[in-house]
C-alpha cells in the first residue's frame, strides 16, 4: 500500500472513531452520570432474537434483571416481559425524570436533560447495559463513549498546546539565536532531563488536589501542554535554523524583508511538516498520559468520565476478580492507538525519517 | 577526548542541579502542605498545627529550605518524609532496590529476546517471518502498558497461577532461604512480563531496522559475493554494523530504569519507587517527591552520558570530532 | 583575436573579448568601498583560544556607473566576502560603503532597508537561492511584495513582464521553482533582482554552476539587460575565461586586499602582481 493510501486509511479510521465519540450523546443510550443503585455491576445485557417460545423477532429485545438477584454479577432475567430495542428514541426530560424518580434512582448533579435524539434505547424500567454497569449502576457503554470523548479531546488539546508552545519557542530560538536560543535550549534540556511521567507528577503535585471536574480537565490539559513543549521545540528549532541559513532568506532580507515576513513566508512553512508528524506522535502519548493520570486519581475527576477514570475501578480487587466487563474501556484504547501509530509511521516515512 | 567527557560531566551536573531547583520550587508553590489535612481535625488547635509545622521547618522561607535540603543531601539523607517519619534516603534506597530488581531483569530479558528475534526478522525482509514480526510488534505496541499490566493481573486473578500483587506473601519470614527466593520470583514474574512485553516490540523493531540497513549496504553484498555463508554474515557482520544504534538504545534503556515502571508497579502493588512517589504526591510529602524525582533524573542524565560514552567507544567515526 | 600574456597562456576570445563600453563620458562613481575589513571568529566552547580568519583587510574599491567589474582571486582571497559585504548581507568590522553620498553602514534600519534595494546579489546555486515551493511569479514578485508596491495584480503583471525580459515565457508563471532547470532558475533570480531596479548587481559565482553554453547565454542576457536598465555589475568568479568575456575591468584579490585593478585586457596581458600571475598560470 502506498504511503498516501495508508495515511488516508489511518485518517479515515481515526475520523470515524472521533466522530463516534463526538456524537457520544447520540450513540449513548444514557447520560453518563445517571445512576441506578439497584443494578450495580450488572453484566452486559444479552440481546435476544428468539423468545422463549421459539419465535424469531427481527428487532432484538432484552429482559430486565430481576432486582432480587443483585448485586451478584449474574443477572437473572425476568422472562415475564420483553423490552424491544427501540431506535431513534427521543425522551423528554420530564418523562425520564419521572421514570427514574419512580425507580428510586439518583440523578447526577449536572444533568444535561435537553430533549435530544438517541440512537437506541429501551422502555423503562429495563436498562440496556451493552457493556455492563459499574458500582453505581451507571451504564458503562455510555460512560465509555463520553469518557472517550474526554480522553481523546484531552489528548488533542494538550498536544495542540504543546505543539503551539514548541512551535513558537523553537522558532524564536532558531531564528534569533544568541542568548535567547541558549536560554530556550537549556530549558528544553532541563525539561527533557525529567522522565515525562514524573514531570507530569511533579507539576500536577504543585497544583490543588481537589478540584471540580471541569477545572481538573483543563488543568490536566494545561499541565500536559506545558510539560510536552520541549521535544517539538527542539525539532522546530532545527528546521528553523536550517531554513534561516538558506540563500533565499538572505535574498529576501536583501529586499528589506522584516523578520516577521521571513518567518511567515519562508521559515514557518518548513516547520509545518515537522509539526504534523509530531502531532501524530504526541496525541497518543498525551491520551496515554491522561489515562494514566486519571487512573492514579490525578487527572480528570469524578463524576466526569474519562477512560482512565473508568479503569480506576479496577484498582479494587473484587472488581477485577468478578466483573470482567470493566476492562472494556481499556480495550477501546487499542484501536485508537493502533491507528495513531499507523498514521505517525506513515507520516514519518513520507518525511523521509525511518520509522521504527 | 578527556575534554569531551569533562564537558559532558559538567553539563550533566548542571542538569541535575537545574532539575533539583525546578522541582523544589515547583513543589513549594503548592497550596497547602502535608499538614493541611490536620487543620480539619477539630482536636488539633491552630497553634499545635503551627508548632508541628515549625518543628519540621515548613514555616521557613523557600530559599532556606532549599539550602537545608542541599545540606541534607550532602549528609546523605535527602530530606525527611512526613508520612513515614524517616529520612527520605533510607526509604528511597529500599524502594529503588525493588524497582531496579524489576527493571534490570526486564531489560536483560527484553534484550535477550529482542536481539535474536530482530536478527531473524531482519535477515529476510519481506518474508513471512518478517511480516509476522511486524504484525506482532504493531499489535503489541498498540496496547498501552497500563492495559498490559491490568490484563496480566486479571489473568493471575482468574487462573491463580501467579500471586496477584505485592512482592512477598504473608508469612514470608517463616520461609526458608530458598523458599524466600522462590516467593519473590513468583511475585515478580508478572510485572517483569508486563515490562518485557512493553519493551520487546520496540527493541525488535530497532534491531530489525538496523539489520536491514546493514544488509543492504555494499560491503555486505561484496561479502556474499565472496561466498560467506548467510549465518556467518548475520552473526559477524550484520550485528556489528547495527551495533551503534543498539548501543545508544542500551544507554537510553538505562535512563528509564527507575522511572519507566511506575504504572506497572502501582497496578501490581510492587513496592518500588513508583507507588512511593504516587502516595507522596497525593499526601504532599514534599521531600519524598523531590528525592524520587531527583533520583530518576540522575538515572536519566547518567543513562544519556553512558549512551554517549558507549557510542564514542564503539563508533570510530565520532572520535574524530 | 588572441593575446598572449607573460606566462605564455593564450586567451581565445570567442566573443572578441568584451569591448569597453561606458555610457558616460565622465566616470561617476556608483559605489565606493573604503577600508573594509572583516574577520570571522570561531570560538570553541570552553576554550580560551579563538581562531580568527581575516577575510578582508582594508579593501578600497570604486565602482563606476554602468561598468562591469570582474572580481577574481584564489579561494579564500575574500572575493565572496567582499561581494556579500557590498550587498549588505554581511556586516564588516570596520570601513565604509558610500552610495549616493551616504555611508550605508551608518544608516538607521529604516533608511537602510530602503537603501538595500539599490544593491542586489545573485547567488551561485539557484536551487538554494529560490524557495522551491514558490511559483515563478511569486518569486519574481517577492521583492515587490516585501516593499508593498502597488496592488497584487500590478505586481503580478510586472513579474510576468520581467520574466519575459529574461527570456522566460509568461505562461510558466504558475510553475513551481523546482520545475525549472538550473539555467532557467538563474534567469528567475535575475528577474527577481531586477524587480527593485537596483543600481548595482553582485553576481557571486552566479554562472559557475551552469554549463558552458548556458554561461554564454546568461552572460549575453546580462549584457543586454545592462544596456537596458543601466546598472553596474560585479562578477565574482574563479573562471578567468568567463571574466575575459564578461567584464570591462578586473580587480584581483589576494589575502583580503585588492592587489591589482585595471582593464581586463591589460591586466591579463601584463599581470603586475605575483598573485595574478599564479591565477593565470592555473588557467
Amino acid at each position: 500500500m502506498t504511503i498516501r493510501r495508508r495515511i488516508y486509511l489511518a485518517l479515515g479510521f481515526l475520523g470515524a472513531l472521533h466522530a463516534s465519540v463526538l456524537l457520544a450523546s447520540f450513540f449513548a443510550p444514557y447520560d453518563p452520570e445517571v445512576q441506578d443503585r439497584e443494578l450495580p455491576f450488572a453484566p452486559p445485557t444479552r440481546l435476544h432474537f428468539v423468545d422463549e417460545r421459539g419465535r424469531f423477532h427481527l428487532r432484538p429485545f432484552i429482559y430486565a434483571c430481576a432486582s432480587s438477584s443483585m448485586p451478584v454479577a449474574a443477572c437473572v432475567e425476568d422472562l415475564t416481559r420483553a423490552f424491544p430495542l427501540r431506535f431513534f428514541v427521543r425522551e423528554s426530560s420530564a418523562v425520564e425524570k419521572a421514570n427514574l424518580a419512580n425507580q428510586g434512582a439518583e440523578l447526577g448533579a449536572s444533568e444535561s436533560k435537553r430533549r435530544h435524539w438517541r440512537l437506541f434505547g429501551v422502555d423503562q424500567p429495563a436498562r440496556i447495559f451493552l457493556l455492563g454497569s459499574d458500582g453505581l449502576g451507571r451504564d458503562q457503554f455510555s460512560r465509555l463513549l463520553h469518557g472517550g470523548q474526554v480522553s481523546l479531546l484531552a489528548g488533542m488539546l494538550a498536544a495542540g498546546l504543546a505543539l503551539g508552545f514548541g512551535l513558537v519557542l523553537g522558532a524564536v530560538a532558531g531564528f534569533y539565536g544568541g542568548w535567547v536560543d541558549e536560554l530556550i535550549m537549556r530549558s528544553v534540556e532541563l525539561f527533557l532531563a525529567l522522565p515525562w511521567l514524573y514531570l507530569l507528577f511533579a507539576v500536577r503535585a504543585f497544583l490543588p488536589l481537589h478540584l471540580s471536574a471541569v477545572q481538573s480537565f483543563f488543568l490536566l490539559i494545561a499541565v500536559m501542554g506545558v510539560v510536552g513543549w520541549a521535544r517539538p521545540a527542539r525539532l522546530v528549532r532545527g528546521v528553523v535554523l536550517s531554513a534561516r541559513e538558506r540563500d533565499y532568506v538572505a535574498a529576501a532580507r536583501g529586499f528589506g524583508a522584516s523578520d516577521v515576513y521571513l518567518l511567515r513566508r519562508h521559515v514557518l512553512p518548513q516547520a509545518f511538516g515537522v509539526v504534523m508528524t509530531q502531532a501524530g506522535i504526541l496525541i497518543p502519548q498525551f491520551i496515554l498520559a491522561e489515562v494514566a493520570l486519571s487512573y492514579l486519581g490525578l487527572g480528570v475527576a469524578e463524576p466526569v468520565p474519562s477512560l482512565g477514570n473508568l479503569l480506576a475501578e479496577l484498582q479494587q480487587y473484587h472488581v477485577m476478580a468478578s466483573y470482567w466487563w470493566m476492562f472494556l474501556p481499556g480495550a477501546a484504547l487499542i484501536p485508537v492507538f493502533a491507528s495513531y501509530y499507523a498514521l505517525a509511521n506513515a507520516l514519518q516515512e513520507r518525511a523521509g525519517v525511518v520509522p521504527t | 577526548m578527556l575534554r569531551y567527557f569533562t564537558r559532558r560531566l559538567l553539563h550533566g551536573l548542571f542538569l541535575v542541579v537545574g532539575v533539583s531547583l525546578l522541582t523544589f520550587f515547583l513543589l513549594q508553590l503548592a497550596p497547602g502542605d502535608f499538614f493541611a489535612e490536620m487543620r480539619l481535625n477539630p482536636q488539633m488547635t491552630a497553634e499545635s498545627v503551627a508548632a508541628v509545622r515549625h518543628q519540621y521547618g515548613l514555616d521557613r522561607s523557600v530559599a532556606t529550605r532549599y539550602l537545608l535540603w542541599i545540606n541534607s543531601v550532602r549528609k546523605g539523607e535527602l530530606g525527611f518524609s512526613f508520612a513515614y517519619d524517616s529520612p527520605v534516603a533510607c526509604l528511597l534506597w529500599a524502594r529503588a532496590r525493588n524497582t531496579l530488581i524489576l527493571t534490570l531483569s526486564a531489560m536483560l530479558l527484553s534484550w535477550l529476546i529482542a536481539v535474536p528475534v530482530g536478527l531473524g526478522c531482519g535477515a529476510r525482509p519481506g518474508g513471512w517471518s518478517d511480516r509476522l514480526c511486524l504484525g506482532a510488534t504493531s499489535s503489541l505496541l498498540a496496547i498501552p502498558d497500563l492495559l498490559l499490566a491490568l490484563g496480566l493481573l486479571f489473568l493471575a486473578v482468574r487462573t491463580g497461577w501467579f500471586p496477584t500483587g505485592g512482592m512477598v506473601s504473608p508469612g514470608f519470614d517463616d520461609l526458608s532461604g530458598w523458599g524466600k527466593v522462590k516467593d519473590v520470583v513468583s511475585h515478580f514474574c508478572l510485572p517483569v512480563a508486563t515490562l518485557v512485553l512493553g519493551t520487546v516490540p520496540v527493541l525488535v523493531r530497532h534491531v530489525r531496522a538496523g539489520v536491514v540497513e546493514v544488509l543492504a549496504s555494499p560491503f555486505i553484498r561484496a561479502a556474499r559475493a565472496h561466498g560467506i555463508t548467510r549465518r556467518r554474515l548475520l552473526a559477524r557482520y550484520a550485528l556489528r554494523g547495527a551495533a551503534a544504534p543498539l548501543i545508544s538504545l542500551l544507554g537510553l534503556g538505562i535512563t528509564t530504569l527507575l522511572s519507566g515502571s511506575l504504572l506497572v508497579e502501582v497496578v501490581m502493588s510492587w513496592p518500588g519507587v513508583g507507588p512511593l512517589l504516587w502516595e507522596a504526591v497525593l499526601a504532599r510529602d514534599l521531600y519524598v517527591v523531590v528525592g524520587a524525582v531527583m533520583c530518576s533524573t540522575l538515572f536519566l542524565v547518567g543513562g544519556n552520558m553512558v549512551a554517549d560514552a558507549l557510542l564514542f567507544a564503539v563508533d570510530p567515526r565520532i572520535r574524530t570530532e | 583575436m588572441t593575446t598572449q600574456n607573460v606566462t605564455g597562456t593564450k586567451f581565445e576570445g570567442g566573443h572578441e573579448g568584451r569591448p569597453y563600453v561606458s555610457r558616460f563620458s565622465m566616470t561617476t562613481t556608483a559605489l565606493q568601498v573604503r577600508a573594509l575589513s572583516k574577520t570571522f571568529v570561531q570560538r570553541r566552547m570552553l576554550s580560551r583560544k579563538s581562531i580568527g580568519i581575516t577575510a578582508l583587510r582594508g579593501v578600497e574599491l570604486a565602482l563606476q556607473l554602468g561598468c562591469a567589474l570582474g572580481l577574481v582571486g584564489e579561494s579564500g582571497s575574500g572575493k565572496s566576502t567582499l561581494g556579500r559585504c557590498m550587498a549588505l548581507l554581511e556586516r564588516p568590522d570596520s570601513g565604509e560603503i558610500w552610495l549616493d553620498g551616504k555611508n550605508l553602514l551608518s544608516l538607521k534600519s529604516s533608511e537602510l532597508r530602503r537603501a538595500r534595494r539599490s544593491i542586489q546579489i545573485i547567488f551561485q546555486d539557484p536551487a538554494r537561492a529560490l524557495n522551491p515551493r514558490f511559483s515563478a511569479v511569486e518569486l519574481v514578485a517577492e521583492p515587490l511584495e516585501i516593499l508593498r508596491w502597488d496592488t497584487y495584480e500590478a505586481r503580478r503583471r510586472r513579474a510576468l513582464d520581467l520574466m519575459e525580459e529574461v527570456g522566460l515565457s509568461r505562461q510558466w508563471g504558475n510553475r513551481l521553482a523546482l520545475e525549472f532547470s538550473g539555467g532557467q532558475r538563474q534567469r528567475l533570480a535575475i528577474a527577481r533582482a531586477l524587480a527593485v531596479e537596483p543600481r548595482i548587481l553582485v553576481l557571486d559565482e552566479a554562472l559557475s554552476a551552469l554549463d558552458a553554453p548556458l554561461q554564454v547565454q546568461i552572460m549575453n542576457l546580462l549584457v543586454d539587460l545592462q544596456v537596458l536598465h543601466g546598472f553596474s555589475y560585479v562578477l565574482i568568479s574563479h573562471d578567468l575565461r568567463l571574466i575575459w568575456r564578461a567584464v570591462d575591468e578586473v580587480a584581483v584579490m589576494h589575502q583580503g586586499t585588492i592587489v591589482e585593478r585595471g582593464k581586463v585586457r591589460d591586466v591579463f596581458a601584463a599581470p603586475g602582481h605575483t598573485a595574478t600571475q599564479m591565477l593565470l598560470e592555473l588557467c
